[in-house]
């Protein structure tokens, strides 16, 4: 009861301010880390493991993803779908890589190695500092039916990222990019919804991801926090590997 | 969890590539069916106003079409009319891979699992249906038949004069005249079918054949109807030679494509016949693609979508095959085939022999309708590495090889020999 008053408390200061000039993005940023939990909260977590569905509805396509995370910026997801088999994915000192049953394995360069380390990193919203450098209030804008204060992130190196934040609740309601892959640049948006507590920290359990034509829909089933972690759970599969000690071809 | 890019390359390689999923069935309708196909036609006209990938959908106004075609919709009376209203719709696009896909087909395939065959596949060679192969085991080749045998009836109706009229129809793909032909050849597992066939003399041979599970395994992906797949691969002297029905059942036809490749890295050549193969995961291409082509930064075509365009990559795989490559191709193989075989061709990698291919590479994707139908619609154009697009044109071969039912009577395939000897040709001048 106590933590839900201090929330309370804290979107009062915030909506306070709303009506007024922009408030600066680090405001708003820091403003997420605090409803969702805030920084001793974020501070306290050292590994997760999320596990839900996937759907491609359009297609007909389900089916299950687990990702585990470990501070500061391991991670490793499988996604498995019927008919189209697992698909591997994870970050871990320096190397960004996948592994599917229909491209087989490939290490990640380039604006997508960059946007991939990023994606990697633990607790990304208490650590937005280090991610970008740069972050912007670029107005209000309407989303799913919420005023959102648009806050543009611009990373040290890559595409920018445009992350919208509820005037009401603070909280993260949709983001856009450009995402890099070797089949050229496409523009990403996603809508996050049905905020959770998950040791401590509230996080969304759907995310709406439309790409390219496709509409993804991920639902987080669970999340378990500070679970100890196998230490070769973030090592990449031996054909990965393999690849990365192959010499270029000339 | 933070996703936004790292699905990016997975879920642009989703779009299906598959042409020749086509049939007609009556049904009655209930005024909720009415209702469910107008709000079928609102989907498909809709679908085709944001997706396609011009603005202008094949150069109409949309928005025209819809004042035309509503009033139709409101007043069809029943389940085919319906699908007629919105085919001849989509028929103003004038583009392949834009259809209406009865419910029934789904059901049909659904209970089969079902599907009967007596194990043979055919191919059209003038205005015969000529038998081109006989499955090991199957009951076709237990009466005897082999290929080369003309099918002169089935159940008692002559084919020579539904080849005739098809043939006449100047809108008919040579795929799906011969999945026409095929799908009357089959019936229930566990069931008969009497077929005349005409052997190697001329004589006809009357047999009722047994039906028995198709070739293959089956497999579903999405909203595609359920398919049975099946993956071939064999050495001829020191080729090896793959071939497989479609792109579909992705884990095991990658698995079974790569372990191929891989236990030949040492052949003097690559045989991959793609004769008959309707396409199915468009991405399945750019990874055997990557077996193939050892160079970074390649591609075998791009697709271009109205807010986005993709590259077809190709990603080379820790080990890759470096001997000559024959890719085998003819009038039914469409879309994933044509991009795989024209884009290889396009860098140089392979040589095509056979026919040119069916010309019809939209990539599309499948979706249900309010009324249980299917629609399919392309949300892309392609166009291969060389600058051409497929659609309309096809894979046209570097080597034209017939099929000639004279010499499946002898125990030949021309279009195999065709690349058999090229490849020697190639280990003889190394």
């Amino acid at each position: 009861m106590t933590r839900k008053l201090a929330l309370l408390a804290l979107i009062g200061t915030f909506t306070a301010f709303a009506d007024d000039a922009l408030p600066k993005a680090e405001t708003i940023l820091d403003h997420y880390v605090e409803v969702t939990g805030g920084k001793a909260a974020y501070a306290k977590r050292k590994t997760e493991i999320s596990t839900g569905t996937v759907e491609f509805a359009a297609q007909g396509l389900k089916g299950s993803i687990t990702r585990y995370a470990a501070d500061p910026d391991k991670s490793y997801a499988i996604m498995e779908l019927e008919g189209v088999g697992k698909i591997e994915s994870g970050s871990v000192n320096g190397v960004s890589w996948e592994k599917s049953a229909m491209m087989g394995p490939r290490i990640k360069s380039g604006e997508e190695k960059t946007q991939s380390m990023r994606e990697g990193v633990f607790n990304s919203a208490l650590n937005w500092r280090k991610m970008f450098p740069t972050a912007e209030t670029n107005g209000v804008e309407t989303v799913e039916g919420e005023e959102c204060y648009k806050v543009t992130l611009t990373p040290a190196q890559g595409k920018p990222e445009t992350a919208y934040y509820s005037k009401k609740s603070g909280l993260e309601v949709k983001r856009a990019t450009v995402a890099a892959s070797p089949m050229g640049e496409v523009a990403v948006e996603a809508i996050v919804s049905g905020y959770k507590e998950f040791g401590g920290v509230l996080q969304p359990t759907k995310l709406v991801q439309k790409l390219a034509g496709q509409e993804l829909v991920i639902t987080i089933q669970s999340v378990k926090v500070n679970e100890e972690l196998p230490p070769d759970r973030f090592d990449p599969p031996a054909e990965v590997k393999a690849l990365m000690n192959k010499p270029p071809a000339q | 969890m933070r996703l936004l890019s790292g699905i990016c390359l997975f879920a642009i390689s989703l779009h299906a590539q598959v042409a020749g999923l086509n049939a007609t069935t009556g049904s009655k309708l209930t005024p909720q069916q009415r209702q469910l196909n107008l709000d079928s036609f609102e989907k498909v006209w809709t679908a085709v106003r944001d997706h396609h990938w011009e603005k202008n959908p094949g150069g109409l106004d949309w928005q025209a079409i819809h004042t035309e075609f509503r009033p139709r919709i409101e007043q069809a009376d029943s389940m085919d009319a319906a699908r007629t209203v919105m085919r001849d719709m989509l028929e103003r696009l004038h583009q392949t891979h834009f259809g209406i896909i009865p419910s029934t087909v789904y059901d049909d395939v659904d209970v089969a699992a079902g599907e009967g065959s007596p194990g043979v596949d055919l191919r059209v060679i003038d205005t015969q249906a000529i038998v081109t192969h006989v499955d090991s085991g199957s009951p076709a080749e237990k009466a005897g038949v082999t290929p080369g045998w003309a099918i002169v009836s089935v159940d008692g109706k002559e084919l020579a004069p539904v080849i005739q009229k098809l043939q006449a129809d100047p809108a008919m793909h040579e795929l799906t005249l011969e999945r026409s032909v095929l799908a009357r050849l089959s019936g229930p597992v566990g069931g008969k079918l009497p077929v005349v066939f005409s052997n190697g003399a001329n004589r006809k041979v009357a047999l009722d054949l047994s039906l028995t599970e198709p070739r293959g395994q089956a497999a579903k992906f999405g909203n595609l109807p359920t398919q049975h797949v099946w993956f071939e691969s064999k050495k001829i002297e020191n080729t090896e030679y793959v071939a497989f029905n479609m792109f579909l059942d992705l884990p095991r036809i990658m698995g079974n494509f790569g372990d191929a490749v891989n236990s030949c890295l040492q052949c003097s050549g690559l045989i991959i016949d793609l004769r008959g193969n309707p396409g199915g995961i468009g991405g399945m291409a750019m990874g055997m693609a990557g077996f193939l082509v050892d160079k970074p930064d390649q591609k075998l075509g791009t697709m271009y979508m109205r807010d986005a365009t993709i590259k077809f990559a190709v990603l080379p795989r820790p080990q890759v095959f470096n001997g000559p490559v024959a890719v085998l191709m003819d009038g039914s193989s469409a879309s994933t085939s044509e991009i795989f075989a024209g884009g290889l061709k396009d860098l140089g990698r392979a040589r095509i022999f056979g026919t040119r291919s069916a010309a019809a590479a939209l990539p599309s994707i499948i979706e249900k309708l309010p009324n249980g139908d299917g629609f399919q619609y392309a949300m892309a154009n392609y166009i291969s590495d060389g600058g051409k697009p497929l659609e309309g044109n096809g894979v046209v071969p570097d080597v034209e090889v017939k099929l000639t039912r004279q010499a499946l009577l002898d125990g030949h395939d021309p279009v195999v020999d065709a690349a058999l000897q090229w490849i020697k040709k190639q280990r003889e001048q190394k």
